[in-house]
């Protein structure tokens, strides 16, 4: 791939980076020859991961960054979209070529407003569609005080007079198709997510998700924050696996200063993050059932999923939002309690689990609700970035723990379930059988956690500068940081790659041709959370 | 009591009528809290515990604030369809309590076609929810209403199908005869185990129940077809569903488990045991199974149960020709 | 009563407040109004409206180990025509504005709402100078009657919470309050350190070499 890129295209910069910048190479190419760089990428095997922007005084500077699941290989290509005086910054897009683009690019516009020619359907994504803002440009200083209420009122008159518009009283003709509004809010969207259907009595012809409606201004917020001020965000982006989240942080951040943490650190890290990937799933399994319109073992996974709470409390003090690594290792050391309790809750989860296995696995009704349904191929799901759970049971056998080792986990030993059917079963059972890697993983782990500081004493002054990527495997797939920093106190620019926005684009390819209750199954296997979304 | 037949009757009238209705309040505060309950405790909780002694105040608390909340009527609606809906699913099952036998004396009408009765009055019902959905004029509630008359229409048949190897067997359509018939041994255990089966799960269908609750699955459809509804229209919604169970269960126990009899208690304390017991599987079962589709549901339904109905009443009537013909 | 958004200044004002008594007719209903209230307090349905974080405790709360069903609130109503009270668990972003008013209209009388978290109160933790996304708190479009802090509470909050509103709705003081009138004032007092844009050629210039009289420090600054 280095070889044709530099033999064929030519681009103006090249350059290998050394592996704690998270990429093999690094070229900016113009932005004509960008179209043919991400085909031949596709053609080679690889795939989009993400696009990121940073706003430079004279350009806008387009990375993408390109990944092959699987095997530990990510490059990074560039382009710049120059500004000029009165209209704006435009690139070509490349949408119709990776699906995973789609998305990225309406955000970019949104938050940045960067045109992409050729797009589709380039409509803002995260803000309200009549909003007039770009906020991640360097030139929004933010919006005086008092303007969230003034903005909300305005926000609250044009949705009352857009209502007599949208749904008239008096019907010109009859038509036999409808569409059904899902959301944001409705018992079973996981959050605050709109569903915007298209209907021919049951049966969905189309469906689109409308984001925005947990859009927490967060990547604004880390340029004005410096790196420590910056940790508690990341409990609250995917607030039910939020140890994998903070990992993703401290990875990042230690790659970049050239630090290591602690051996100690280490295990209690990969510990912790693996009994909330188990608790994480366990929501994830309660509320699935729920949508099915199982209402019990809602209740037994949250009684699961307390034991876990109870023994990462003893750790961190938290029940959900977790904000316990720092750079070097871990905030404070784990009390003498915690692992006694996790030896104790290793064998009470397995009976568990059987008993899960009996009664919701093995049930009719529960197979022929799930079973071919909601059906994404292999090639789809590379197409559109999916990650985590979602591509393994598309038959891919992707796990960023395996293809891009972090900490010990090259020392542990645990299976990647991978599956080939691509449905809402093959979903869930794949997440069933995570569960039990996870338990293996913990039950190695309490055997072995090395004595020790948990802390490094002495952290560099600040991150030095330059541009780092790094993703780790949450509960809902690969969640990727891309950070610019300039070596000041803040982030230049700390754009997140997070599993569940590439997921969830991919479910306009799922539902066509099924009923109502089917979108709500196919959206539950799914497992979203949408503040990670919406960020 | 007064030497005038006509009087007589009347009081008779106005006697029974109110019994019914206390009847079918308290049944309906005892069933939502014996719901409460039961469900809390397969979910590995308590319930409500609070209100009055473990709870049993709680129906009565929600009783008092669904009324005194106020009554919504959305502005694109059908207003007088609106208004009505919620009287036809309730007022027809308090009907159908006129021939229930609860002892040998009770029914207050023993008619000669009582059970036939029963069926037609709760059928009044789904035009209730349908009117329901329609007159909302709101999608959720149209596609609520529209699942449930697919769904109530396609289990009627199972459900008067299994009952008809009962009538073969006894010989009446008269509420009391069937339970006389039942005097050398329940028709559950004299053959009719396929019917029994049938009629269960057909009456789970008919009102709503778990795992048959599309029209109104919360998790799809926000509340299905009472989604508009508020404060006391949608306690009527409740109230019925309640008492569709409740009906439903007293017929299958006078048609497969012998009516009032059983040994030493009052017949009507059998009646009522037998009815709760019934009542008890039935909640069980809602929340142990996931939902069924509104396909499954249909091919369930006329793929299954209809021709298991059939079977039973071809197995029924051969078995009773034998009988005949050897004696 | 009035529209909280169209006469925000009503539910300021503490005199207007005191004046809307439940029961002030010619007849003097109080004890019907006591058992009403009652009624009310022990049999309030939530509706099932969970935005962030908050919501996941507000499950947690629902579910076994803390059981809200003991206390009569466990009867989560989708629709928000048969619920009571609006549990505003966490961040309100500005698009999700006009449905949380269009869903507070929806909502019979007699209403109440319960601001769960610290984002649902005031901004919460993604409140900063000159933010863009959120609105500060619920309070400013429509009244709360009970704000828990915390982020997020714990499900033993959530339940003390509920308690006192079920304790404001007994002795009738059911009259949610909106925001005070500085709604321009925000606590977040630092000075909004925005960064300029520096030019692309610049950022890519290597640095100029350490000095060599300087001890070989640890961080390059290239």
């Amino acid at each position: 791939m280095k070889a044709w890129l530099v033999s064929s295209v030519k681009p103006d910069e090249f350059a290998e980076k050394d592996p704690k910048s998270g990429v093999l190479f690094e070229a900016l190419v113009g932005r004509e020859h960008i179209r043919e760089v991400a085909r031949e990428f596709r053609t080679q095997g690889w795939f989009l991961e993400s696009i990121s922007i940073v706003d430079f005084a004279e350009c806008f500077e387009i990375v993408y960054h390109f990944n092959k699941w699987g095997v530990a290989r990510r490059a990074c290509v560039k382009t710049l979209a120059l500004k000029a005086e009165g209209e704006a910054a435009s690139a070509p897009s490349i949408s119709d070529v990776f699906r995973a683009a789609n998305w990225h690019e309406r955000e970019a516009y949104d938050m940045f407003g960067l045109v992409f020619e050729g797009h589709p359907n380039l409509k803002r994504l995260l803000l309200p569609e009549t909003s007039k803002i770009h906020p991640l440009r360097k030139s929004f200083k933010g919006e005086p005080k008092g303007s969230d209420v003034e903005d909300s009122l305005r926000l609250i008159q044009e949705d009352t007079e857009g209502f007599e518009v949208r749904y008239p009283s008096q019907l010109t003709k009859s038509q036999k198709d409808y569409y059904l509004n899902l959301g944001p809010q409705h018992p079973s969207t996981h959050g605050v997510l709109r569903v915007l259907l298209h209907l021919d009595g049951e049966r969905v012809l189309d469906g689109e998700p409308v984001l925005g409606y947990s859009h927490r201004n967060q990547e604004k917020m880390f340029e004005i924050q410096n790196y420590l001020a910056c940790w508690p965000q990341f409990g609250r982006l995917d607030y039910v696996g939020a140890m994998a989240f903070n990992f993703g942080y401290a990875h990042l951040i230690e790659k970049a200063m050239g630090i290591e943490a602690t051996p100690r650190a280490q295990a209690i890290r990969v510990l912790a993050t693996e009994l909330n990937r188990i608790s994480s799933h366990l929501l994830w399994m309660g509320t699935f059932l729920l949508d099915l319109g199982a209402f019990t073992p809602f209740f037994y996974c949250f009684d699961d999923r307390e034991k876990i709470i109870d023994i990462l409390e003893m750790a961190t003090g938290e029940r959900l939002t977790y904000d316990y690594f720092r750079f070097g290792g871990l905030d404070h050391d784990i009390p003498e309690e915690m692992l006694p309790a996790v030896k104790a809750f290793v064998p009470e989860f397995k009976k568990r689990l059987k008993d899960y296995h009996k009664l919701v696995t093995k049930n009719p009704i529960f197979i022929s609700r799930t079973r071919g349904l909601g059906v994404l191929t292999k090639d789809q799901a590379l197409n559109y970035g999916v990650s985590g759970p979602c591509l393994r049971a598309s038959g891919v056998r992707q796990d960023l723990r395996r293809d891009e080792p972090y900490s010990i986990y090259p020392t542990l030993d645990f299976d990647v379930p991978t599956m080939t059917d691509g449905d809402v079963w093959s979903r869930y059972t794949i997440r069933m059988r995570e569960m039990e890697e996870s338990l293996k993983i913990v039950s190695q782990l309490v055997e072995k956690i090395p004595a020790g500081d948990v802390t490094l004493g002495k952290l560099p002054k600040n991150v030095p500068k330059g541009e780092y990527y790094s993703a780790v495997e949450s509960a809902r797939g690969a969640f990727g940081i891309y950070l610019v920093s300039d070596g000041t106190l803040n982030p230049y620019r700390m754009k997140l790659r997070t599993p569940s926005f590439c997921n969830l684009s991919a479910f306009s390819e799922m539902i066509p041709g099924c009923l109502l209750s089917d979108v709500i199954a196919i959206l539950g296997s799914i497992d979203i959370v949408l503040p990670e979304i919406d960020r | 009591m007064t030497g005038n037949p006509v009087l007589d009757e009347l009081l008779k009238i106005v006697l029974w009528g109110t019994l019914v209705i206390l009847f079918v309040s308290v049944n309906a505060l005892f069933l939502v809290w014996a719901e409460r309950k039961i469900s809390a405790r397969i979910q590995l909780r308590q319930g409500p515990l609070h209100v009055g002694f473990q709870g049993t105040l709680q129906t009565v608390a929600d009783a008092i604030k669904l009324i005194s909340k106020e009554l919504t009527l959305p502005k694109s609606s059908a207003k007088s369809l609106y208004m009505l809906a919620p009287v036809l699913v309730f007022a027809p099952s308090i009907a159908a309590f006129l021939v229930l036998p609860f002892s040998p004396e009770m029914p207050m009408r023993d008619l000669n076609i009582g059970f036939l009765l029963i069926f037609s009055l709760t059928n009044v019902t789904f035009i209730g929810v349908f009117l329901a959905g329609w007159a909302s004029n709101s999608k959720y509630a149209l596609l609520g209403s529209m699942r449930a008359i697919a769904q109530n229409i396609s289990y009627e048949i199972p459900l008067l199908l299994s009952t008809m190897g009962v009538v073969l067997c006894a010989g009446t359509l008269q509420m009391s005869g069937i339970v006389r018939a039942q005097e050398h041994g329940w028709f559950l255990f004299n053959g009719q185990v396929i019917a029994f089966v049938v009629f269960i799960v057909s009456a789970l269908a008919e009102a709503n129940r778990a795992p048959f609750d599309i029209p109104e699955a919360e998790s799809e459809l926000v509340a299905g077809f009472h989604t508009e509804y508020s404060g006391m229209r949608f306690a009527l919604f409740f109230l019925g569903e309640y008492t569709a169970v409740f009906i439903s269960s007293a017929v299958a126990v006078t048609l497969f488990l012998g009516g009032w009899s059983g040994p030493l208690l009052p017949p009507p304390v059998w009646f009522l045991l037998k009815t709760y017991l019934i009542v008890f599987v039935v909640m069980w079962i809602r929340w142990t199974f996931p939902r069924l589709r509104s396909d499954q549901l249909m091919a369930l339904a006329w793929k299954v149960l209809i021709p298991f109905a059939l079977l039973n009443i071809l197995l029924t009537a051969l078995f009773i020709q034998l009988q005949r013909s050897l004696a | 009563m009035a529209d909280p958004i169209k006469e925000p200044q009503l539910y300021k004002n503490p005199a207007y407040l005191q004046t809307q008594s439940p029961a002030p007719g010619i007849v003097n209903l109080f004890h019907v109004e006591d058992v009403l209230n009652m009624a009310r307090a022990n049999s309030l349905w939530p509706l099932t409206f969970g935005l962030a974080c908050c919501a996941i405790e507000m499950m947690a709360g629902g579910a076994a180990r803390y059981d809200l069903d003991r206390f009569g609130f466990g009867v989560f109503r989708p629709s928000p025509r048969q619920a009571d009270v609006m549990i505003v668990s966490g961040t309100i972003s500005r698009k999700m504005v006009p449905c949380i008013k269009t869903l507070y209209d929806q909502m019979p009388s007699p209403k109440y709402v319960i601001a769960m978290g610290g984002c649902a109160t005031a901004g919460g933790p993604f409140k900063f100078p000159g933010q863009y996304g959120i609105l500060e708190g619920i309070d400013k479009i429509i009244p709360v009657n009970v704000y828990i802090p915390g982020c997020p509470p714990r499900p033993e909050a959530l339940i003390a919470g509920i308690l006192e509103l079920q304790k404001q709705i007994k002795a009738g003081n059911v009259q949610g309050v909106m925001s005070p009138a500085a709604v321009n004032d925000s606590q977040d007092a630092r000075p909004a350190e925005y960064k300029n844009a520096v030019s692309r050629a610049d950022f890519r210039k290597p640095a100029a070499p350490a000095a060599p009289a300087a001890p070989a420090s640890a961080e390059p600054k290239a």
